[in-house]
């Protein structure tokens, strides 16, 4: 079991690590070039210190060998000398020259060496005189039946070997040439030369070539680190002065340093950016000018209307007065001073909406009492049309924190459109509430509208058949200005509609503030259209709960109030709170 | 108190034919116009001609509206109401917290402009003896006066109307839609922000701490109401 554990653990740490690396690998440029370089240059390093290596030890080895071989043939050449002038006659006396010239030539050397004469194979002799040597128990240990065979061919050879010693063995050559001794008749004479100083040597350069190897791989690391860094700082900056641009932060700029390409990177970049705040900056300008523009107007022209209106009103008091053509012309005064007005109010109230002037005035109100006035509102232009108004309302109190006024005049809008819309048919009107969304739908019946149309409904003075006449005389920002206060609320309005199916549109309001919507209570898509399936294009608000206002302290206690007493309708939408 | 004219009406604007078509309508209604057309001069006209009521546009040339009124509010607890092209809160809020009782916003109907006016000269002369209290605060209604642990308190009529308002049925919550069609005597739903403002001003005058009202009570959620204090 605990080692089970340990092992997952281990495991697990394992790969976490190897993640890490992967992760380095791919996010860092730096790691990257860094990790390459190093490899490169180690398998360099690695193959170059091999071929030094070997040459190392091939000359060194050459160039014992060679001074070795010299040095032993002239031995050899001596010692023939000695045996040939020899007047040694007895094994007593052969057996002696034989042991003297073997010491002497094992002093002789350059160096330590080592000297055997051994007879040679295949002879014989009547005296039992086999070998003389410095070290006899060497001989047996360096001096193979093979050399002797390879030494009796004739002429001078050699062997490496390894020479024995205390701890282990040294590396070491042995040379064998024939001599011809007295009486005895043909042997052997070996040289045995250890090459432990060379070994010495050869170990003492690889050392030294493996640090420096270490050593240059370390510096091309480090070389490539500081490298890196200075080309990949100035573009990590520039990608992070970049993110701060788009964020918003216009006046980020690189630092320039130098003459460089990097120093040209940053003042390009530099220009770019100020390029981008002064065109941003302009367009903004624009806006607001023309934004106020539009309020300014608004405004200048509210006080000669409000002469002309009340100089209309009075004229309009006193038109019975007049002959026929001037009541007429007094009373399209009248009528079309109400529709200006009503105009010149919207205009107003959507430059506040473009300047971002729009305040919510939410408090906690039941949606159910909103409903009821703007159906009061609506009331007499259903009747004038002939259309029979429904509203379904809730027997639980829909309590939301709105803006009643905002509120009632989207209401009033939709139902007006509705209405005017529904060409005699019935108007329904459904609220429901869940937890977290209060929702209201407007469904006529009337001639509806295509997809393409619901997505239009919402633009600024768009009409569905710009052929047709104009009845009711309404703004044509009606819808407009409805959108842009369920915006303010955090909620939604949507339009659905069918050629022939009539339209629907549906408002939801988050109930309190900082609720984000995920879903409505109430379909968009009315049941009772068999193209149901047939999702409309929505068009759907995308406030930010975080730019929404705060609730005032009385409301918000008032709905907590209230919701502890409710028992809480099932959500089957995950929804979460924003906050 | 009221002559063969139903009342003077100073009206201070620049725009000379808005001012005479005001002047037109109200004379048709039985009022008599008086007009000033500087910022500057607003003052002296007021002390001057000293009117029932002041029409008073925000827009002025020399000192703007908010400056004129709360000079005149300085020295005279006359009705003010505001002419207002902007109906924005800042500038309705700025204009109210300067001390005028209501506001109308341009453009506005003759109907709509008599009847403001007339909501804010309709004087209650009762000629009955009527003494209220809230806790230590005590109120003459025919006198006018009223007075808080035992000192004068001085009200603008507005003011003064919305304490009794409150103070004749202490035991109910008024809505704000409801004082305003008592005290400003408007009949449909209008701008609550007149009612939240003229409170402040209320509790500022007759409250010992208007951050903790005794006297004019917020109600949460619902309005206000006259404080009972207890015993």
């Amino acid at each position: 079991m605990r080692v089970a554990g340990t092992w997952r653990l281990l495991r697990a740490r394992a790969g976490r690590r190897v993640r890490s690396w992967i992760h380095a690998w791919r996010s860092s440029l730096q790691t990257r070039v860094l990790t390459t370089t190093t490899a490169i240059g180690l398998i360099m390093l690695l193959l170059v210190g091999t071929y030094v290596g070997t040459r190392m030890r091939d000359s060194l080895f050459e160039g014992r060998l060679e001074q070795v071989l010299e040095e032993s043939a002239r031995s050899t050449q001596q010692a023939q000398a000695t045996f040939d002038s020899s007047p040694a006659n007895t094994g007593v006396e052969v057996l002696g020259l034989l042991t003297d010239v073997a010491k002497a030539q094992a002093a002789g050397g350059s160096g330590e060496r080592e000297v055997f004469l051994l007879r040679a194979p295949g002879q014989s002799s009547p005296l039992s005189i086999n070998s003389a040597a410095s070290d006899a128990s060497l001989v047996e240990a360096v001096v193979t039946p093979e050399m002797q065979l390879q030494t009796a061919r004739g002429g001078q050879h050699w062997q490496s070997v390894g020479w024995p010693v205390a701890d282990g063995e040294e590396p070491a050559v042995i040379v064998g040439q024939d001599v011809t001794v007295p009486v005895v008749g043909t042997f052997q004479l070996f040289f045995l030369y250890s090459l432990q100083a060379e070994q010495d040597r050869l170990d003492f350069l690889q050392r030294t070539l493996a640090l420096a190897a270490v050593a240059m791989v370390l510096l091309l690391g480090v070389m490539t680190w500081v490298v890196t860094r200075q080309a990949v700082r100035p573009v990590r900056r520039a990608a992070q002065v970049a993110e701060r641009l788009a964020d918003g932060h216009l006046s980020e700029r690189m630092p320039v340093r130098g003459q460089d390409e990097m120093a040209t990177l940053a003042r390009s970049f530099n220009e770019m950016a100020a390029g981008l705040q002064d065109q941003i900056s302009r367009m903004e300008e624009l806006s607001t000018m023309q934004r106020r523009f539009v309020s300014d107007v608004s405004h200048e022209l509210r006080t000669p209307l409000t002469t002309i209106r009340m100089a209309g009103e009075v004229i309009h008091a006193s038109r019975d007065d007049f002959d026929p053509a001037v009541r007429r012309s007094s009373e399209l005064l009248q009528t079309q001073l109400d529709r200006f007005e009503d105009l010149l109010a919207d205009l107003l109230e959507i430059s506040r909406f473009d300047a971002g002037a729009a305040v919510l005035d939410a408090e906690g109100r039941d949606v159910r009492d909103v409903v009821v006035a703007a159906a009061d509102h609506a009331f007499p232009l259903a009747e004038r049309r002939g259309t029979w108004l429904r509203v379904d309302l809730p027997e639980r109190k829909a309590a939301a924190d709105i803006d009643p006024r905002r509120v009632e005049r989207i209401l009033r809008n939709l139902l007006v459109n509705a209405i005017e819309h529904a060409e005699g048919s019935a108007v329904e009107v459904t609220v429901a509430a869940d937890e977290y969304a209060v929702a209201v739908t407007v469904r006529d019946h009337g001639v509806g509208m295509t997809k393409v149309e619901a997505t239009h409904v919402f633009d600024r003075f768009w009409r569905a058949d710009p052929a047709r006449a104009r009845t009711t005389g309404g703004t044509g920002l009606g819808l407009a200005i409805s959108l842009e206060d369920a915006h303010l609320h955090g909620g939604w309005l949507e339009a659905w509609g069918r050629p022939g199916l009539g339209a629907s549109f549906r408002l939801t309001l988050p109930r309190r503030a900082g609720i984000r919507l995920t879903s409505s209570p109430l379909p968009l898509v009315p049941a009772d259209t068999s193209t149901a399936q047939v999702l409309a294009p929505v068009v759907r608000a995308s406030t930010d709960p975080a730019s929404l206002p705060e609730l005032a302290d009385e409301n918000a206690h008032e709905l907590q109030h209230e919701r502890s007493g409710d028992a809480a309708p099932a959500s089957d939408d995950a929804r979460q709170e924003a906050r | 108190m009221m002559s063969a004219m139903r009342g003077r009406v100073l009206v201070v604007d620049d725009d000379t034919a808005l001012a005479e078509m005001i002047g037109i309508v109200l004379r048709s209604e039985g009022f008599e116009p008086v007009f000033c057309e500087d910022g500057d001069e607003a003052l002296g006209v007021f002390r001057a001609t000293q009117p029932d009521l002041v029409l008073l546009d925000l827009m002025l040339p020399g000192k703007d509206g908010n400056e004129v009124c709360r000079q005149i509010r300085g020295e005279s607890g006359v009705p003010i109401v505001m002419l207002t092209a902007k109906s924005d809160t800042v500038d309705v809020v700025l204009g109210l917290e300067s001390g005028a009782d209501d506001y109308i916003s341009k453009p506005f109907k003759p109907k709509e402009l008599v009847a403001r006016v007339r909501a804010r000269l309709r004087r209650s002369d009762e000629p009955a003896p009527e003494h209220l209290t809230i806790g230590d605060v005590s109120i003459d209604v025919p006198g006018h006066r009223v007075e808080r642990a035992g000192r004068p308190v001085s009200l603008t009529p507005l003011e003064f109307d919305l304490l009794v308002a409150l103070a004749r049925k202490p035991w109910q919550v008024f809505t704000r839609e409801t004082l305003l069609e008592k005290v400003w005597g408007y009949r449909h739903a209008a701008d609550t922000r007149l009612v939240n403002v003229h409170v402040q001003r209320l509790r500022s005058k007759i409250e010992n701490d208007p951050e903790q009202p005794e006297i004019v009570v917020t109600v949460r959620g619902v309005g206000y109401k006259a404080g009972v204090t207890p015993t």
